[in-house]
Order: C-alpha cells, then sequence, then structure tokens
C-alpha cells in the first residue's frame, strides 16, 4: 500500500545523507473508538530538514501531531524522538504533553491557541519561563535570582518578537492581533521554549499572499539560523512546494507517498488522493498545475490568480535548489 | 412606539413594586398577627412618596432609556449620579450625631427643630435645606449637561462648595449641642461632603466639557495624572484644617475639647513637653510645612523637595501619636473619668491629623518618586485609551494615580478605625479583616489559577485546630517542647494548611470545573464533620475545651499582650494583609502567576507550551490553603472559644462570592468585594428585618453581576476575557474524540 520512493527502514538522510533522526515513528495505528485515525503509520524525519505532511482533509495529519507531542497516546507503534543533537533517544508514547515539550519539541496550533488576555510580550515569557528554575518563594520575596531571570526573559522575549515582526505589539493583548500576528505570535512562543523541533500546523492558514511570503522566509530562517527541525502541515502547495525539503502524504490514515517536492508532484497516487479518482487515470496529471491547487487547497480567486504563475516558478526553482 | 395602554400597565407595575420595597425595607415591626401595623408603618408615612417617586423614576427610566442613553456618555453623568447617590445615602441612611442614640437623619431633623437657641444654619439645613440645595445642584449639573450650558456647570461646582461647607456647619452645630453626652462617632457629615466633592467634580467636568476632556474618566486621570501627588496633598491639607481647627482632640467626662481646648485644659499639668508644643503651635507649623514642601514639590517636580515633604509629613504622624498618646494617658492618670490608660477618650480630631499628614507625605513621596516629564509623555492617556491594553479599564492609569489610591486605603486602614465605636471595630477585625486575608487567599485559586473551591474554609478550620493544638486547648496536649503562643504557631499553621492543600489537591487537580468544585465541597464538610465528631481530639461540638490565649509579644523591653481591645486586633491583621498582599502582587507578576493566567486561558496551549499544569495548579492550591491557614490562627487566638459551626458551608460559598463580587484575579477586587459584602449586613442590621439581610445582599450580588460582571475592580486580564476579544470558548474538557481534528 505505501509506495515509498525511499526505503522508509533506512535511516539515510534522502538528500542530505545523514543519518540523524530527530523523530523515528514505526507502525503507528491510533484508533478512537471505531474510527482509525492512523493506520500503520511509519516515518522518519531527519534533523535539519523541513519535512512537510500533506493530505487531504481528515487525512490524519493533526492526529500524528497529537501522537508527537502526547497529546494522543497511539495504541501500536513506537514513536521515538531525539529533538536535539546529542540527545538520546525517548520514546513520546505515554509522556504527558508538558514532558515532550520539555524534550525540545515545540508546536503550534492549527485553530490558533494563544493565551488571548495575556499581552504579545506575556505569551511568550510563559514559553521562555518553562525553562526556568526560580519558584514561588523567590517570586515573592523578590530574590535577586527571580529578578535576573524576569529579566532574562524580557529581552529573550523581545528578541523573538522582533524575530516575527511583533515588537511594536509587545504590550498589546494577544486576543487584539490580526489573524496573521496571531500566527507568528504562536511561533515566537514555541521558539520561546528553544525546541530542537518544532511542529507547525498550518501556519498559512487566513494569512495573505505578503503575509505568506513573510511566513516562507521566517520558516527558513527558523530552519537555517537556529538549527531548528521544522515538521509542518500545510494545504497551501506553493507555500510547501518551496520550503519542504522532503513531504509526506497522508491519505484516510495511510502514508500513501514520501520524497522530495518534485517527486510527489509526479506521482500518480498522490494526485488521485487528491482528485479521488483511480491511480492509472490520473497517471500523466501533474500537481504543479494550477487546476490542481484549486481543486485541493480551496485557495480564493485572487490568490489563485498570483499562484498559477508563481507555482511554476517555484516548482523549477526547487529544481535547480539545493538543499543543504 | 408603545401603547398607551401598555405604558399604564408598566407605571403601575412600577409603582406597585414600589410599594412593595417601602413595605420590605424599615424596621417591619409589626408580625402577621398585626399586620395592619407594618402597612401603617411603611405606608402611612411620608416616606412611602420616596419609594414612590423611585417607582417613578425607574418607569421613566424604562421607558425613555433609549433617548437617555446618549446623555449617559457625556461628560459629567457618572460623577453627578455618583455624588447624589452618596448624599442622599448620607442624609437617609447615616448618623449625624450618634450622642443622641438613633440619630439617623431623621431623628437629628426633629431633635434640632425642638432645640432653643441652635444656629440658623443647623435649623435651616436639617429643616428642608438639604434636600433643597441638592436639588438644585442636580438641576444645574443636568440642565448643563443636556443643553450644552458650561456656565451652569460652573456654578452648580461653586454651588457644591457652598453646600458642602453648610453642611459641615450644620453638624458642627448639632454636634456642639450634643457634647455633653459623649464622643462623636458619626460620619453622616463626612460622607455627605464626599458627595458634594464628587458633585463638584460633575459640575467641573460639565464646565470644561467639550473642547477640553472628552469624558468624566478621561478628565479624571488626567486631573490625578497633570501633578504627580498634588491631589493627595490637596486632600490633605483640607482634612488637616479641619483637624487641627475643629474637631474634638479630646473629651474626658465627655467633654468635647478641640485643639485649642485641651491646651488650655492641660496647662499646668505637667504634660510632656512635646505635647505642650503640638497642641500650641507645632502641629499647625508641621501642617503648613509639609503641605508646602509637598505641594511645591508636586506643582514643580523637584524630587528632593517630595522626599523632605514626605519626611516631615511621615514624622508628623509620628508625634502626632506621641501627643495623643501623651494627652490620653495623662487624662487617664488624673481620673478624669472612668478611662483605665491610653488612647481612650480620644475624639477623631487627632486620628483625622494623623491621616492628613500621612497623605501630605505620601503626596510628596509619589512627586519624588513620579516618572520625569519625558518618560511620562511617552504613555499618554489617549495612547493607552487607543490601544488595545486598556481595553479594560482606562481608570487610575495616570502616573501617581494608582499609588494614590493605595495611600488613600492605607490612611484610611490605619487612621479610621480608632475613630470607630466599639462595635465597627469589632466587626472590622472579626468580619472585615478575616475575609479579606481568606478572600485574598482564595483570589490565587479561584481567580488566578481558575479553579473553582467550594471547600475553602476547611483550611480555615485546619489553620484554627492546629493553633488550638498546639497552644494546648483541645483535649490532645502537644508534647510539652512543642506548646507555644498563638504568633509562634503560624509557621506550623501555615505548614499544616499548606500540607493539606496537598493532600486534597494531589488526587483531585486532575478533575475539571464543575467536579473539582464538587470534591473540594466534599472537602469542607468532612472537615467539619471530622471536627465535630472527632470527641476525643477536637472536644466535637463544643469547639477547644480552654481558651485559645491571646498573642504575646515579650521581647524584654518591647512588650505587647494583645487582647485588651479590638484595635489591637486589627493593626496585626493589617501587618498580614499587608504582607501577604505584597509577596502576592509580586507572584502574580511572576512566571508562576503568568502559568496560572495560562493554563485559565488555554491549559492545552499551556501544556504545549511546557507548562507542567498539575504542578502549577498544585501550587496555587498550596498557596490560597496556607494563607487561609494564617487567617486560622489569627482567627483562634483573637476569639478564644470557637466552634466546628464557624466552618460550615455557607461561609465558603461566601468567600467565592466575595471573589468573584470583587472582580476575579484582582487583588484590589477581592479586597474590596470581601471588605463591602462583610460590611453590608452589619450595616443592614438596623435598617432591615434581620430575617430580609441576606436577600438584600444577594439583591446587590445579582445588580453586580448584570450590569458590572466582571466585579467591582477587574483584573485587566480577566476583564478581556469578559470583554470577548477572542470570541472562542476558551474552556476546554477532555476532547478525546477527533472532532475534526480540531486541535
Amino acid at each position: 500500500m505505501t509506495s515509498t520512493l525511499n526505503d522508509s527502514a533506512t535511516s539515510e538522510h534522502p538528500i542530505t545523507g545523514g543519518g540523524d533522526t530527530v523523530f523515528d515513528v514505526r507502525d503507528v495505528t491510533l484508533r478512537f473508538g471505531g474510527v482509525t485515525s492512523l493506520n500503520n503509520v511509519s516515518l522518519q524525519m531527519y534533523r535539519g530538514e523541513i519535512l512537510a505532511v500533506i493530505g487531504p482533509n481528515g487525512a490524519g495529519k493533526t492526529s500524528l501531531f497529537n501522537s508527537l507531542t502526547g497529546v494522543y497516546t497511539p495504541q501500536e507503534g513506537s514513536i521515538e524522538v531525539r529533538a536535539r543533537a546529542g540527545d538520546s533517544p525517548t520514546s513520546v508514547i505515554g509522556l504527558k504533553t508538558h514532558v515532550v515539550n520539555r524534550l525540545g519539541v515545540a508546536r503550534t496550533f492549527q485553530n490558533i491557541r494563544l493565551f488571548p488576555a495575556l499581552t504579545a510580550l506575556e505569551n511568550v515569557k510563559v514559553g521562555i519561563e518553562t525553562r526556568q528554575k526560580a519558584g514561588p518563594i523567590s517570586a515573592m520575596l523578590g530574590l535577586p535570582r527571580q529578578r535576573r531571570e524576569e529579566r532574562e526573559s524580557t529581552e529573550a522575549a523581545y528578541q523573538l518578537l522582533h524575530r516575527v515582526g511583533l515588537e511594536r505589539r509587545a504590550n498589546d493583548i494577544a486576543g487584539s492581533l490580526a489573524y496573521g500576528e496571531q500566527r507568528r505570535l504562536e511561533i515566537a512562543r514555541a521558539l520561546g521554549t528553544s525546541p530542537g523541533v518544532i511542529l507547525l500546523d498550518e501556519p498559512a492558514a487566513g494569512t495573505n499572499p505578503v503575509e505568506k511570503r513573510e511566513l516562507a522566509t521566517l520558516i527558513q530562517s527558523i530552519n537555517v539560523d537556529d538549527g531548528v527541525s521544522v515538521l509542518l502541515i500545510e494545504h497551501d502547495m506553493k507555500l510547501v512546494m518551496s520550503i519542504a525539503h522532503r513531504i509526506i502524504v497522508l491519505n484516510f490514515g495511510q502514508k500513501i507517498a514520501e520524497g522530495t517536492p518534485e517527486q510527489i508532484q509526479r506521482n500518480p497516487e498522490v494526485v488521485a488522493a487528491y482528485l479521488g479518482t483511480p491511480a492509472d487515470e490520473v497517471a500523466d496529471l501533474d500537481l504543479s498545475q494550477p487546476e490542481l491547487h484549486r481543486i485541493d487547497t480551496g485557495v480564493s480567486l485572487d490568490e489563485l490568480v498570483g499562484q498559477s504563475s508563481e507555482a511554476e516558478h517555484g516548482a523549477t526553482e526547487h529544481d535547480g535548489g539545493t538543499p543543504r | 412606539m408603545t401603547r398607551p395602554s401598555d405604558l399604564l400597565g408598566r407605571l403601575l407595575a412600577c409603582l406597585g413594586g414600589a410599594l412593595v420595597v417601602a413595605l420590605m425595607w424599615g424596621p417591619q415591626e409589626g408580625n402577621f398577627g398585626d399586620f395592619w401595623f407594618a402597612i401603617n408603618q411603611s405606608i402611612f408615612r411620608p416616606r412611602v412618596l420616596v419609594f414612590l417617586a423611585l417607582g417613578v423614576v425607574v418607569f421613566l427610566a424604562m421607558t425613555f432609556w433609549p433617548k437617555v442613553i446618549p446623555y449617559l456618555t457625556r461628560p459629567g453623568v457618572w460623577p453627578l449620579a455618583a455624588g447624589t447617590l452618596t448624599v442622599i445615602a448620607s442624609q437617609t441612611l447615616m448618623h449625624w450625631a450618634d450622642q443622641l442614640g438613633d440619630a439617623k437623619f431623621g431623628t437629628v431633623a426633629s431633635a434640632v427643630a425642638d432645640t432653643n437657641g441652635i444656629s440658623p444654619v443647623a435649623s435651616a439645613f436639617f429643616g428642608g435645606l438639604c434636600w433643597a440645595q441638592l436639588v438644585v445642584i442636580i438641576l444645574l449639573v443636568g440642565t448643563a449637561v443636556i443643553g450644552g450650558l458650561r456656565n451652569f456647570g460652573w456654578a452648580a461646582a461653586a454651588l457644591s462648595v457652598v453646600a458642602a461647607v453648610i453642611a459641615y456647619l450644620a453638624h458642627a452645630a448639632v454636634a456642639d449641642k450634643a457634647r455633653y453626652l459623649g464622643p462623636d462617632h458619626s460620619l453622616g457629615v463626612y460622607v455627605c461632603i464626599i458627595g458634594y466633592l464628587v458633585l463638584l467634580v460633575a459640575g467641573l467636568v460639565t464646565a470644561m466639557s467639550h473642547q477640553q476632556v472628552a469624558n468624566t474618566r478621561l478628565a479624571v486621570n488626567r486631573a490625578l495624572g497633570w501633578r504627580p501627588g498634588l491631589p493627595l496633598v490637596v486632600i490633605g491639607a483640607v482634612l488637616g484644617i479641619i483637624a487641627m481647627a475643629s474637631s474634638t482632640w479630646f473629651s474626658p467626662a465627655n467633654l468635647n475639647s478641640t485643639l485649642a481646648d485641651t491646651r488650655s485644659r492641660f496647662r499646668g499639668t505637667g504634660l510632656a513637653p512635646i505635647a505642650v508644643q503640638y497642641l500650641a503651635w507645632l502641629g499647625w507649623a508641621l501642617l503648613a510645612v509639609s503641605v508646602v514642601l509637598s505641594g511645591v514639590a508636586s506643582y514643580r517636580r523637584i524630587r528632593p523637595l517630595g522626599w523632605a515633604g514626605a519626611a516631615v509629613g511621615w514624622l508628623g504622624v509620628l508625634l502626632t501619636v506621641l501627643t495623643l498618646y501623651r494627652i490620653s494617658d495623662l487624662g487617664a492618670d488624673k481620673g478624669q473619668d472612668a478611662a483605665t490608660g491610653p488612647w481612650q477618650n480620644l475624639g477623631a480630631g487627632g486620628w483625622m491629623a494623623c491621616a492628613a499628614l500621612f497623605l501630605i507625605g505620601s503626596g510628596g513621596y509619589i512627586a519624588a518618586i513620579a516618572p520625569r516629564y519625558a518618560e511620562r509623555t511617552a504613555e499618554t492617556d489617549s495612547d493607552a485609551v487607543a490601544s488595545g491594553r486598556s481595553a479594560s479599564s482606562a481608570f487610575l492609569t495616570a502616573p501617581g494615580a494608582a499609588r494614590s489610591g493605595i495611600m488613600i486605603a492605607i490612611a484610611v486602614a490605619l487612621f479610621y478605625p480608632p475613630t470607630a465605636n466599639g462595635f465597627w471595630q469589632s466587626v472590622l477585625v472579626s468580619e472585615i479583616g478575616i475575609y479579606v486575608l481568606l478572600a485574598v487567599g482564595l483570589n490565587v485559586v479561584v481567580g488566578w489559577a481558575g479553579l473553582l473551591d467550594l471547600g475553602f474554609i476547611a483550611f480555615y478550620a485546619i489553620g484554627s485546630y492546629t493553633t488550638a493544638y498546639l497552644v494546648g486547648s483541645l483535649p490532645v496536649k502537644p508534647p510539652s517542647w512543642l506548646q507555644m503562643s498563638p504568633l509562634l504557631a503560624i509557621p506550623f499553621a501555615v505548614l499544616i494548611c499548606l500540607l493539606a492543600g496537598l493532600a486534597l489537591g494531589a488526587p483531585t487537580l486532575r478533575l475539571r470545573g464543575d467536579y473539582l468544585a464538587i470534591v473540594t465541597l466534599g472537602f469542607g464538610e468532612i472537615i467539619r464533620i471530622v471536627a465535630v465528631n472527632a470527641d476525643q481530639v477536637t472536644n466535637g461540638s463544643q469547639g477547644p475545651s480552654t481558651q485559645v490565649p491571646h498573642p504575646v509579644i515579650d521581647l524584654g523591653p518591647v512588650s505587647i499582650t494583645w487582647g485588651l481591645n479590638q484595635l489591637q486586633y486589627w493593626y496585626l491583621l493589617l501587618v498580614f494583609v499587608l504582607v501577604v498582599l505584597l509577596a502576592f502582587r509580586r507572584l502574580e507578576d511572576s512566571r508562576i502567576g503568568r502559568s496560572w493566567a495560562a493554563i485559565r486561558e488555554d491549559e492545552v496551549a499551556a501544556q504545549a507550551t511546557g507548562i507542567n499544569t498539575f504542578r502549577v495548579k498544585l501550587l496555587a492550591f498550596a498557596i490560597g490553603a496556607s494563607t487561609s491557614g494564617v487567617a486560622g490562627v489569627f482567627f483562634a487566638s483573637q476569639v478564644g472559644f470557637f466552634t466546628p459551626d464557624n466552618f460550615v458551608l455557607n461561609n465558603s460559598i461566601l468567600v467565592v462570592a466575595y471573589v468573584v463580587f470583587g472582580g476575579m484575579g484582582s487583588l484590589p477586587g477581592a479586597i474590596a468585594g470581601a471588605a463591602l459584602l462583610t460590611w453590608m449586613p452589619e450595616f443592614l442590621k438596623d435598617q432591615v428585618p434581620a430575617a430580609d439581610r441576606q436577600m438584600w445582599i444577594g439583591a446587590v450580588v445579582l445588580a453586580m453581576m448584570i450590569f458590572r460582571p466582571g466585579g467591582l475592580l477587574p483584573a485587566r486580564r480577566r476583564a478581556v476575557e469578559l470583554a470577548g476579544l477572542q470570541p472562542r470558548s476558551t474552556r476546554l474538557e477532555p476532547v478525546a474524540v477527533p472532532a475534526g481534528e480540531g486541535m
């Protein structure tokens, strides 16, 4: 059933050839009553890559995220994480969410989950401060250590806000920010926990084309400058094709394809999954064609106009580009 | 528009409602057998007209509400309403001369009318002028607001000052007539003057509206922020002059003496020189010097001068207290009346002077630490209003304004209680103070961490019983080396309560919302029932078998024994509350406080951000529990004897109500809520029948929840939640099913 273009059992990075996995997921099955959300899914994520997970709605992408972060506990299979280089592999199964986060796995949510009544700065500080040590006694007495940590977290939070372009809104209530700003604030909060790998759940949903370009730059900067591996769920094919090093395709809880963007675009089974037609009938279709974007992403008309010309461009750009 | 018959029905309903309220209000001296008497009392008295008038007002408000709304936002309307209500309350509900016994305003009025030789101002004031001047001011401000006639605003402002002076003179005349009856504890005139000052603000705001001020809140903010510290200096100066010039300082043998009278009374009695000098000129000098120093410092923004003003003002407080001690001590020695020691027979004047000097000094202090002008302009009012930050409330955001508010609160807490009578002093200690402490503790659990705890009073009980055990008042005696004085028991009680909090929290905090509330409710009842039934340990429903002793501090030269009067306990309690408040304020702004806010807002996101939600919730539980442990120690040693009935479920629910009423998650709110709702039943005691008291309190809580759901003084974070900037629910019940991959 799984038609991988690389042998998933080997721990060889298909592009860089590195053998260092961040996530090693083997044969994971997650069920809710009679519904099988993930069916025997195996995947490897390698250190330093941007790995995208795509698939139609209900394919199990977010369930995968929730299994990786300890929100859900899969019934079968194993998930091992080595978020930061040099960590020893740790099984995520059965761990609590905050413990997984402390292992270096940060995430954002599909429907934004900020702390809406706190300011933008406070939101980021909450993330940073989960790594601090000062307890309630030193907080109540205002001990030097507490003050130092407070100063440090404020500085770090301002830097992160600057990073995502929100430093001017530091003291505004998070709930009052615009949609795109909230998405970026969520990323800043996740980065505040100094992760080794960040899981972004549809970071571009509901953002405009300009914001999408900025987001692509930001994700690449997080990946390159901070050395954080990125696992990305995204419906916007242009974004995925332009920044992802590798793509995994899920459909009905199963992995149906895995490979570089250009391989995925030409994979008949992927095209079939998106169109709902048998694979042999669409063998000669190509995902880089604009009509298909309309079908699978449901993008609005104005986005489509900007996209139709750039989609080819984005794909070819990647063809020539050399991943690190 | 509504049909005339509907309008008629509505009017009749309003008038009927007014009659019902008129029947309910008042002493209700009849019974079911003597039904006619009650009706006679309540209806065939002129005061039924007041209630009927209220009914008409409600009718008009209901009918013309859409037309009224645009006017409500105009500058000056809210202070007009607040001032009017304050004046009416002071004139209908409060004592104007305590010596005359049950002297509400009405009784005073009739007493004055019957008195020969009373000053014409007083007889006019009590004979109807009081209402006339209020009505004129309301009409003036109302006309100014509706018609945009700013001169009327100026006139109303001027008239408010005149009215306040008349009220003061009238009260002084009555107090003078009744001076042979003892110290005057009445507050009516002061509340009345405050009401007129609010009306003064209404007049001024109306007069300066249009160009200068957009709305009342902004105007108040701007006035307070104009010269940080100056408002306090002005208030202090006014208060100081009243205190020095006319108030009672000393009243042995029920002779009310002002500052000058007291001086002549003590001439040649060997009073300590410092007190003599104070009475002669030093008091006035301290007042004048501190007013000048602090006033100039705040006006010209000279920081060193501000420190000087603070030093003189606060030193003046100490000297005043010393003087009061000297004169009352000597007065008691001379045996002029039944005084048994110092601090007796003192009038309100000395304490008012203390408050005045304290406020003036605080004004200087605020001027000294105020941000420089350049820093100040970075955060102007309009910016604050425009940004989302002030979505909650732009009130008291001006620099120094919040500090001014805190200083006034401290001045009241320090210097009001000595002037209150014995009844109110005991209410302050055993009701208001204790419940403020409990509410502040519960605020951590309910307000900050968002965990509904309905068994909070159990920790209070544990603290009380721990104290009783440690001082040896329970049937089970501690080993002799462990037996100790109540104050030393505090750390132990805190520790035990903390452990109890952990013991309750560890198994139950995995529950959420309603389930947690039920479990904590059960815990509270278990503790109480154990206390009732464990005869061998707790002495059952009798409570501790021997009295829990009063605290004693004995450090050789300094030796304090509590229990002589309520005031001592009040100041001890004040120390506890202040320490707890300082600690909690820091906690709120620390990583712990932010973690609490985070789990309250979105627990899933908090976990994903690395917060150990279980541990953080447990911490909130433990901190809340240990606070009530402190309250328990205090309670046990203050009352001496207590029973399990002091820890019934009702009290737990009341504490939750105080926190919610004050504004969840807000420290000032918790204090204000607890203070107001514990004060109210005591106040209503002689206003309405005992059985009706809870109903009136319920009505107040209901009104608050309808019109101001955030509570009295809502916390910024909570206010944003209630304002609904984020329409989606932040509450998350366990979502085990992947409903549309909702994560």
